[in-house]
């Protein structure tokens, strides 16, 4: 009988990751399984110093697990070198950090262009990419600027645009509004929900129940282990009519 | 309710319906559909209070509805309510109240309690984002309620969190 | 690759000054390899010198002078034709020695073959009998200009007019006639003739003689001498040289490789945040290491073939011996090739040092965020906690403390963590401080000299230019020293003063002696003296007497006193396998003479290989010898030349008298190359020091926040940066003298036991002269650091911020 479901975007197996520091060495991820499927927007929630980020680097390719295995549209990726990984972040996997998204010498044109190029489209595709996805974001005239001009929350929205250049199949966040103020934390929200709608696929690590309730799918961290893998959907009925008794005018 | 209705007659007088409007308008959807009913209650208890006073005003093809105004009573307790500050909102005590006994009874698990109880709040506050999206930009009362809202609600899973990782510990 | 490339042109645009460094680096070395490698042709093969300078002649034929030489100017691949000149062979003699000389006629300055004056002028009608003697072959003589030669078995006298260097094979006693040009007129009896061919192409002097045999016939010919010939005579000289030059030169070499890949691994190290988007936006590491390798090797071609491009057009425009040297180094046959190559093996050297740095770029990992500091395993404390535990049924947990205060800071700004640091600040550093000194110091020497490897690496390389110069300097004082000491490297006296056979002993003393500048005139004699199974002959010399000696300059050992007793040079001990306090054993004449050695005096003449006695010693066995020489020791602060005069004048001719030649002499192009080699070396030097600067610099832009907020003002951040740079600047100077010194000691010891002059003529550079060049290195270090501190202490936090690696 075969699996009529669409082959996950990402699959993780017991993963392991151990940092070894100056003290005593610290376990980020314990034998930690995911799947995430085409379509969907998970979230990652918990402490920090969990282990959420260490999650996402692995999954990124950035780091290297100790044990365990993932799949990247059913391609296990066990036997990939850096070099390899490289390549495949440029084509299938968008990555959007928390701080320092963007190389420092390169305007914020180059930057965005930059992993188009690197995937092998021609500059002028290229410049047509750039050209609507800065316009969707809202930046449009800050072609030429240098990442040290902008804002924080310019900053993050380049760094968006360059993680969608390519439209890879997975878009990976590491707290993309961590170091915004809410008004940016808003704007992420909106623009993430936007491309989700579209169909992208994100996996989302946060610490903001804003940014994670616009998940599909909350998955709890808790000291390198997933504690809880909840899907929201808009929950129980509001046991008060209407809203769910935001404000309460007593007598 | 009785307050703000108070509020509201400040402005001018001005009766039941008018009221309920003026609520709706002002709250938006972070206030549920106002009861006529219960609006017309309290009206009636800041009447007997002294705090409002009402007129009949005769209608020709409607029933005659009552218009009211403030009193010099109703102005000074209104002053009284603006001047002193509000109690801060208290923790969760029933949620608390599971977790802490939990443990006891026996027939639940602290853990998924909290795992549960984080659900609801997510839930809850994905409603209150689509609540926002729905919203009318320019109701920025409204846009303010509902993000303290949200934000108590971070703040709630915050709590959470610590709570987990309290527990966490002792394992 | 377009990406590539994209990144290339970017970076370039934003970091135009430190790509300008790194080209001017890059030339400023390829520039001095240039210069020096002229230089050093020029010092150390003078042969080439003089044959470029005297537009000398490849083949010199000798024939009779029957010989018809006029086809010869068609040939093919003769370029231009000296002479043909008229010769006679005979013998000339000065002051008691003879040399077998060929008398050349030439007219006036030929074209070809001009030979180089080196003292007096060159013939001219007004005397006609004047003559021009060969370098070497007056050396041998004892003739300058001025002197008059005699013609043994005729009356004929000629006048010395000037000597000139020639490119020709040397004089050789008893085997090759020394050269001594006249005018055609005193050439009276010319026993055959020589002409001289300047060829096209200066490898096909095989082929060229050949056919000039042919045309002129075997028979005609008599000799034939090519430049071949005269070069391979003339190169075993200046070894010394040439071996101290390219030991300097590998030193260097190897400095500026250290320099230029300290550079770009300083660069590289400002660039690792980039360099982690790159990786994380999908660049292999092949591919980040491939970018910075072609860019850097980019910058180190420009600046290559700038540096060659310049050396070739305003080379020989350079004011003094510099300029000299390279137009000498233009017209010479290796030119070209040392053109090319020194500039493309510079390249791949750089390229090669470019690409260890760039290889470790490529291991950047690809996470632009430093690995957070994990959680601490305890919480945090305080009641709530305690509380909330018991409620929840636990145990309360007593608080711990996680993290270093730094950290914790900068988790209260809000900054992301810094990478871990070693280093904590030692006591001393802490009860500095509490005695109130100035904390910008203690925190700027704590700064230069916590990270251990990482500043041990920085000391270590700018001392290293630094250690080069003192050796530099030690050699520059050592030659100085031959000029203004000189009886401290051998040369106790200054004028030797030969006798005729007009004056007797004690008239000849007594008129020295009458000269108020001479301090003491020693009599003394010179013979050969062969030692048995040796081939070779040593110099014997008796020098003083038993009442008054000669004053040697002993190195090691004793002054002879006794009978029998004598010292040696180096290169006797060395050719005969003894030492000092052996008895050697030696015939003179026929007489056998022993002698204890008993010291090692520094002997500069005739390679070391000279045993000196006194003149009472050599007289016990053979009573009837009488001084030869009378070797003049002057006042200090008299001046040779007038002395000379005088006593040539009071002796009316019968005394002849010569400066005793300094062999520093013929090392004086080395000291213009030590000036050369110290300028270099300051050169590579500077770019250390620069490179370790903005390293320092780019370190405390992270800290700028953490500093503020304790209380530090921007002076006082700054004077940390400078504190640092100055600190470690102060260590290599330490390092360098202390290594230096004895360093340079060794080397010229060595280089003088070798040449057999002897080990003790080292000498360091003087106190002061060190203090200056520690001082203002440091000072240099200090004021260099301070403008980019500076502008770095005051940037805007925001700007920091994003500077936070």
């Amino acid at each position: 009988m075969s699996d009529d479901r669409p082959t996950p975007v990402l699959r993780a197996e017991r993963l392991v990751k151990t940092h070894h520091g100056e003290g005593a060495p610290a376990h980020a991820v314990r034998g930690v399984d995911l799947c995430v499927r085409p379509g969907e927007f998970v979230a990652i929630t918990g402490p920090s110093g969990a282990g959420k980020s260490t999650l996402l680097h692995l999954l990124g390719g950035l780091q290297r697990p100790d044990s365990g295995s993932i799949w990247l549209a059913g391609e296990c990726t066990d036997t990939y070198g850096e070099a390899r990984w490289a390549v495949e972040r440029r084509k299938r996997i968008g990555i959007v950090f928390q701080f320092f998204n963007l190389v420092s010498n390169l305007s914020v044109a180059d930057n965005v262009e930059l992993p188009a190029l690197l995937a092998g489209t021609s500059p002028k595709q290229a410049r047509a990419e750039r050209e609507q996805l800065l316009a969707e974001l809202g930046l449009t005239g800050k072609e030429r600027s240098m990442p040290g001009e902008l804002s924080g929350g310019e900053q993050q929205r380049v760094a968006l645009a360059r993680a969608l250049v390519n439209h890879p199949p997975l878009l990976l966040a590491d707290e993309p509004a961590g170091s915004l103020d809410s008004k940016g934390t808003r704007e992420v929200m909106r623009l993430l929900s936007r491309f989700h709608q579209r169909g992208q696929t994100i996996l989302l690590v946060t610490h903001d129940a804003r940014l994670a309730s616009a998940a599909d799918r909350v998955i709890s961290f808790f000291d390198g282990r997933i504690a809880d893998d909840a899907e929201l959907d808009g929950g129980t009925p509001p046991r008060r009519p209407g809203i769910s008794g935001v404000l309460e005018l007593k007598d | 309710m009785r307050l703000p209705l108070l509020a509201l007659l400040a402005r001018g007088p001005a009766h039941g319906y008018e009221l309920k409007q003026d609520l709706e308008q002002l709250l938006g959807s972070a206030y549920p559909q106002p009861n006529v009913g219960q609006i017309y209650v309290t009206l009636g208890r800041l009447e007997k209070s002294g705090l409002i006073e009402g007129e009949d005003v005769t209608q020709s093809s409607r029933p005659n509805k009552k218009v009211y105004h403030l009193t010099e009573a109703g102005r000074e307790a209104l002053r009284v309510w603006f001047e002193e500050p509000e109690d801060e909102p208290r923790v969760r005590d029933e949620f608390f109240m599971k977790l802490a006994l939990a443990p006891q009874t026996g027939l639940a698990d602290q853990i998924s309690l909290i795992n549960q109880q984080r659900r609801q709040y997510l839930n809850t506050m994905r409603q209150l984002s689509r609540l926002a999206a729905a919203e009318d930009r320019d109701n920025r009362i409204a846009h303010l309620l509902i993000e303290g809202a949200m934000l108590h609600l971070q703040a709630d899973l915050d709590w959470l969190e610590r709570c987990q990782e309290e527990l966490e510990e002792s394992e | 690759m377009r990406a590539t490339l994209r990144w290339a042109h970017s970076d370039l645009r934003t970091h135009r000054g430190e790509a300008l460094f790194l080209v001017l680096a890059t030339a400023g070395i390829v520039a001095s390899l240039l210069l020096a490698t002229a230089l050093f042709g020029y010092a150390t093969n003078p042969w080439q010198r003089v044959f470029t300078q005297s537009h000398g002649a490849h083949v010199w034929l000798h024939t009779d002078t029957a010989a018809d030489t006029g086809e010869l100017a068609g040939l093919d691949g003769v370029d231009s034709v000296a002479g043909p000149y008229p010769t006679a062979a005979t013998t000339v003699a000065s002051r008691g020695s003879r040399a077998a000389v060929e008398l050349r006629g030439t007219p006036e300055r030929p074209s070809v073959d001009r030979p180089p004056i080196v003292s007096g002028h060159w013939l001219d009608r007004a005397t006609p009998n004047g003559v021009v003697l060969e370098s070497r072959l007056a050396r041998a003589l004892l003739a300058e200009p001025g002197d008059t030669l005699t013609v043994p078995g005729t009356a004929r006298r000629l006048t010395v007019v000037g000597l000139a260097d020639s490119a020709e094979p040397r004089y050789r006693p008893g085997e090759q006639p020394g050269l001594v040009w006249a005018l055609p007129s005193a050439v009276a009896d010319p026993g055959g003739q020589v002409i001289g061919l300047r060829l096209t192409d200066p490898g096909d002097t095989s082929y060229v003689v050949q056919r000039a045999v042919t045309v002129l016939g075997a028979g005609a010919i008599g000799e034939v001498s090519t430049w071949q010939q005269a070069r391979a005579e003339a190169q075993g000289d200046n070894r010394l040289l040439g071996q101290v030059l390219g030991l300097f030169g590998l030193g260097a070499l190897v400095a500026a490789g250290l320099a230029v890949h300290g550079a770009i691994s300083t660069r590289i190290r400002g660039h690792l945040r980039d360099l982690s988007v790159l990786k994380a936006i999908g660049f292999t590491p092949g591919q980040v290491v491939r970018v910075f390798l072609l860019q850097h090797l980019a910058y180190a071609l420009l600046g290559a073939v700038a540096a060659a491009g310049l050396a070739e057009v305003l080379g020989s425009r350079i004011p003094g011996r510099l300029g000299d040297a390279v137009g000498v180094w233009q017209g010479l046959p290796g030119h070209t090739l040392a053109l090319v190559v020194i500039p493309v093996g510079a390249v791949l050297f750089i390229g090669a040092t470019t690409g260890l740095a760039a290889w470790r770029a490529g291991r950047v990992p690809p996470v632009p965020v430093p690995v957070p500091v994990q959680r601490p395993a305890a919480p945090r404390g305080g009641r709530w906690s305690a509380a909330t535990g018991r409620m929840l049924g636990r145990r309360p947990v007593t608080a711990a403390h996680g993290g270093r205060p730094a950290s914790g800071a900068r988790r209260l700004l809000g900054l992301p963590p810094a990478a871990p640091r070693t280093g904590r600040l030692s006591g001393t550093a802490r009860r500095a401080l509490g005695a109130r000194v100035p904390p910008a110091l203690v925190l700027g020497w704590h700064k230069a000299f916590t990270r251990r490897p990482r500043s041990l690496a920085t000391v270590a390389r700018l001392t290293l230019p630094l250690l080069l110069i003192v050796v530099a300097m030690s050699a520059w004082t050592t030659i100085d020293r031959f000029h203004s000491r000189p009886e401290q490297i051998g040369l106790p006296t200054a004028l030797s003063v030969r006798a005729d056979a007009g004056l007797g002993e004690r008239q000849t003393r007594a008129l020295l002696e009458r000269d108020p500048e001479v301090a003491a005139a020693y009599p003394g004699v010179e013979t050969a003296a062969l030692v048995p199974g040796q081939t070779a002959t040593i110099a014997l010399r008796g020098l003083g007497t038993d009442q008054d000696p000669y004053p040697y300059t002993l190195a090691e050992g004793r002054p002879a006193r006794g009978a029998d007793e004598a010292v040696a040079g180096q290169g006797l001990l060395d050719l005969l396998n003894v030492r000092v306090g052996d008895w050697v054993r030696m015939t003179v004449g026929d007489q056998p003479q022993i002698l204890h050695i008993v010291g090692r005096s520094i002997e500069p003449e005739n390679a070391g290989r000279v045993i000196s006695t006194s003149l009472d010693t050599l007289r016990a066995n053979d009573p009837g010898l009488r001084p030869t020489l009378y070797e003049l020791r002057l006042d200090p602060g008299a001046e040779p030349r007038d002395v000379a005069d005088r006593l040539a004048t009071a002796g009316r001719g019968h005394l002849d008298v010569h400066t005793v030649t300094n062999p520093a002499d013929g090392l004086s192009p080395l000291r213009a190359v030590v000036a050369g080699l110290i300028a270099v070396l300051a050169l590579i030097g500077l770019i250390e020091l620069l490179t370790a600067i903005g390293g320092t610099v780019r370190e405390s832009e992270r800290d700028l926040l953490a500093l503020k907020a304790i209380g530090l003002s921007p002076r006082q951040i700054t004077a940390i940066t400078v504190t640092a740079t100055g600190c470690t600047a102060l260590a290599a100077v330490l390092a360098a003298t202390a290594l230096g010194l004895p360093l340079a000691h060794w080397l010229i010891d060595a280089q003088g036991r070798w040449s057999g002059i002897g080990a003790g003529i080292a000498q360091g550079p003087s106190a002061l002269l060190m203090l200056l060049l520690g001082a203002s290195a440091v000072l240099c270090a200090a004021a260099l650091a301070a403008v980019p501190a500076t502008r770095a202490a005051r940037r805007r936090l925001a700007d920091t911020l994003s500077a936070v690696a």
